[in-house]
């Protein structure tokens, strides 16, 4: 690799380095994030050490790890057939492809650069500790050997993006033959577990779990192959390195089909690049990027009522409608997926366990809300209505998307928990408290720290909205100890209800004017 | 008529803008002139009631944020505001319900002066970028405005746009408007300005007017390098 390059690639580590230390904000975040992976740890080991617990089958674990592989394989090399690989950065593009290096130095220097974004993507793996301790006995050692399995099985994806798009966007026929081959192998494989789960011997979820830890499954392209690399790594099996090794071999032929068959590989990677720059332009200039589909149904025009500051609402409606997928927003829908394999895994434990760990994700659905969104254009600010109202009505529609959400995720939970209707129904209500009270934590940051700069928004919403359910836990506890009400889910629910919704109602109203006080979002 | 007294806009210790003052009346235009990092945006924010400031703002007798002042005032920004997911019709729809006004064709008209109307089905998104400051134009203006604030309005837009969009100038000015334009660029304000504000370092350097019998001997630019390099051209 040329010396400019080399340097290049340290100096960009050595500089993210020194500005985590330069900014405090940036220090802080990284200590929180550090002490929240230490308290996964502490309340995983503190939670299996009576002698008498017993932990899950593991091949359920290394089904869950195959499917996440590929998942993320299938979603990130998928999109090479509408847009090229994101191994390059925009001022890659501008300073790096026209200066006098050959183009297989700028593609190694671009593969480096990608496996080690492709383990920073996969960070939210390490706070997975409690729960995959708790259920299976993982420890933190198999938990880093996901996380790199993760971060191969993304850059692979990249990588196989990139060439797709290389040699398939110029020619519309082969684009569609290749794109009928892919989606045919993954297609049988998914026939094939299909057929294994109706006719194998035992229930159907084991039959599941059976054939994902089958020869079969371990010859699925590059998430059959890092799966059974992780399950037999993990364990020391020896046949592991076979799943590496046909990873590694797949890394290889695709590094030589872009240097020896097409060299010219600038044009299939600029389309991402200036995709990446515009998000990171964005969120410089302190807008949120729409996380809408690529081609959205426009449908019926117009919003359909509203006069006043109700019009935010029907615009939000309207918005929602065009960022959806099915009836609620992709992200949503991967978070109701991820809760509901979630609860199937942690049956055993009761419905509380899923409760927790939805609730912590509901945090990051409402700091990304419709609400956030609008703070960063000026027309909340302009309307000439009074500020509660225009509040009110910029709330009003995450109540619905709310209660959509907890919806979807509660009565399948229900199935699999085999839980009553009333705590389905209170499972429910006390997600919706949660949002109210999520919601009330935003504005509470809108009134007294609005205008902070990205880094320290994101910290503070994740801190207020902590510290405001504390009393709605500490409640919960407390009276789950001293005075339980009928059943541990009824006293438990109720008591986050009953606390949750005087606090989010009380801050709401101390904080009524904040339209009136708050600083557009624009760094 | 925007009256601005006292304003001061810090941002931690560092001074955005420090102790300015100036009116201007009614069908007059007045230009914010200065370097990048003058202040101009921030002060152009403040009058927006975008953000907090220590000082006075007044629209037409009104504090600058109660509901009577953002009746009057329409605020164009820097960077388009947009939203991805509405059409440029809806655009211009909401702002019409959002400040309680019937359709009388007067957004139609703004769309097909800045050739926005064949658009006017596409989403935000779908927009390049000069697309995008035309939209934001249209909605700034869409509820007739008194007082209209314009940050770099003409950056971006193609030939027939920067045309329309001085011809709108004038026109407004005529009808009684209080326009207040910045800009960075000397060569864009032409002679349709009455005062120009020269800004540094987030204080007003120098004001000129542009009068009959007001001083010719140094022209806009040589007073804007006098003061912001210390030559005179």
């Amino acid at each position: 690799m040329g010396g400019a390059l080399v340097y290049l690639l340290l100096m960009r580590l050595k500089n993210t380095l020194k500005s985590l230390i330069r900014s405090p904000g940036k220090l802080l975040y990284l200590i929180i994030m550090i002490g929240l992976i230490v308290l996964t740890i502490f309340s995983g080991n503190s939670s299996t050490k009576g002698p008498d617990h017993a932990f899950r089958d593991i091949r359920e674990f290394n089904a869950v790890v195959t499917a996440l592989y590929t998942v993320m394989f299938l979603i990130i090399a998928a999109g090479g057939f509408s847009r090229g690989g994101s191994i390059f950065s925009m001022a890659d593009v501008n300073l790096v492809f026209p200066a006098p290096v050959s183009p297989q130095k700028v593609l190694f220097y671009g593969l480096f650069r990608q496996m080690g974004l492709s383990l920073m993507v996969g960070i939210f793996i390490l706070y997975q500790y409690s729960w995959t301790h708790m259920t299976y006995g993982i420890n933190y050692g198999t938990l880093l050997l996901v996380l790199l399995g993760y971060g191969f099985a993304v850059f692979l994806g990249q990588i196989t993006a990139m060439v797709v798009y290389s040699f398939t966007s110029s020619d519309e026929r082969s684009r569609n033959l290749v794109k009928a081959v892919f989606w045919a192998i993954f297609g049988l494989f998914a026939a094939y577990l299909v057929w294994r789960v109706l006719t194998g011997p035992e229930a159907s979820i084991q039959n599941l779990v059976t054939a994902a830890n089958g020869t079969v499954i371990h010859l699925l392209p590059v998430g059959g192959w890092l799966g059974w690399a992780f399950a037999g790594l993990g364990t020391g099996a020896a046949e592991g390195l076979i799943g590496l090794g046909i990873s590694a071999a797949y890394l290889i032929i695709l590094v030589c089909l872009v240097v020896f068959s097409k060299q010219d590989y600038y044009e299939d990677v600029l389309k991402t690049a200036e995709i990446a720059q515009s998000a990171i332009t964005a969120q410089k200039e302190g807008r949120m990027v729409e996380t809408a589909p690529a081609n959205v149904k426009v449908g019926k025009t117009g919003l359909g009522g509203g006069f006043g500051a109700d019009a935010f609402y029907f615009k939000h409606l309207l918005e929602n409608r065009r960022s959806k997928t099915f009836l609620v927003s992709t992200q949503s829908l991967i978070w109701i997926v991820v809760s509901i394999v979630m609860a199937f895994f942690l049956r055993g434990l009761g419905v509380l366990p899923v409760f927790s760990a939805t609730t912590y994700m509901q945090i990051f659905s409402v700091a990304l809300g419709r609400i956030v969104k609008e703070l960063t254009k000026p027309y909340i600010y302009l309307v000439p209505e009074p500020p509660l109202a225009k509040l009110l009505q910029n709330l009003r529609e995450g109540f619905l998307t709310s209660l959509t959400e907890a919806v979807f995720i509660f009565v399948p939970i229900a199935f699999i928990m085999k839980l009553s209707p009333i705590d389905t129904a209170l499972c429910i209500v006390a997600r919706m408290s949660f949002h109210l009270l999520f919601t009330s934590g935003v504005v509470f940051i809108e009134r007294i720290w609005s205008g902070a700069s990205k880094t320290y928004a994101m910290l503070l919403i994740i801190l207020v909205m902590i510290i405001i359910s504390v009393p709605g836990i500490v409640a919960a506890i407390l009276m789950a100890t001293y005075c339980l009400i009928i059943s541990d889910n009824f006293t438990v629910l109720c008591s986050l209800i009953v606390v949750n919704i005087p606090i989010s109602l009380l801050v709401l109203y101390l904080c009524r004017d904040v339209l009136q006080y708050a600083e557009l979002h624009n760094n | 008529m925007l009256s601005v007294k006292s304003v001061t806009k810090l941002y931690g210790k560092t001074i955005a803008n420090k102790d300015i003052s100036f009116e201007i009346d009614d069908g007059q235009i007045a230009i914010l002139l200065g370097p990048n990092g003058a202040g101009k945006s921030t002060l152009i924010k403040c009058i927006a009631g975008l953000l907090r400031f220590k000082g006075e703002i007044r629209i037409d007798g009104h504090d600058n944020k109660s509901i009577e002042a953002k009746r009057l005032l329409g605020y164009i920004p820097e960077m388009p505001a947009i939203y991805d997911l509405l059409t440029v019709a809806e655009h211009l729809e909401f702002i019409r319900r959002a400040y309680r006004m019937e359709d009388d064709g007067y957004a139609q008209t703004l769309l097909e002066r800045l050739e926005l109307w064949d658009k006017k089905d596409k989403l935000g998104k779908e927009l390049s970028k000069g697309m995008q400051q035309k939209l934001s134009i249209c909605c700034a203006l869409a509820h007739r405005p008194k007082v209209i604030i314009f940050d770099e309005p003409l950056v971006g837009l193609d030939p027939h746009a920067i045309k329309e969009l001085k011809k709108m100038f004038r026109e407004l000015k005529a009808e009684g408007a209080t326009l207040l334009i910045s800009t960075h660029i000397i060569d864009s304000v032409e002679d349709y300005w009455d005062v120009t504000h020269i800004m540094t370092n987030g204080s007003i350097a120098a004001t000129k007017y542009n009068r009959p019998d007001d001083d010719k001997t140094q022209s806009l630019e040589e007073l804007f390098f006098s003061i912001t390099e210390g030559v005179t051209q």
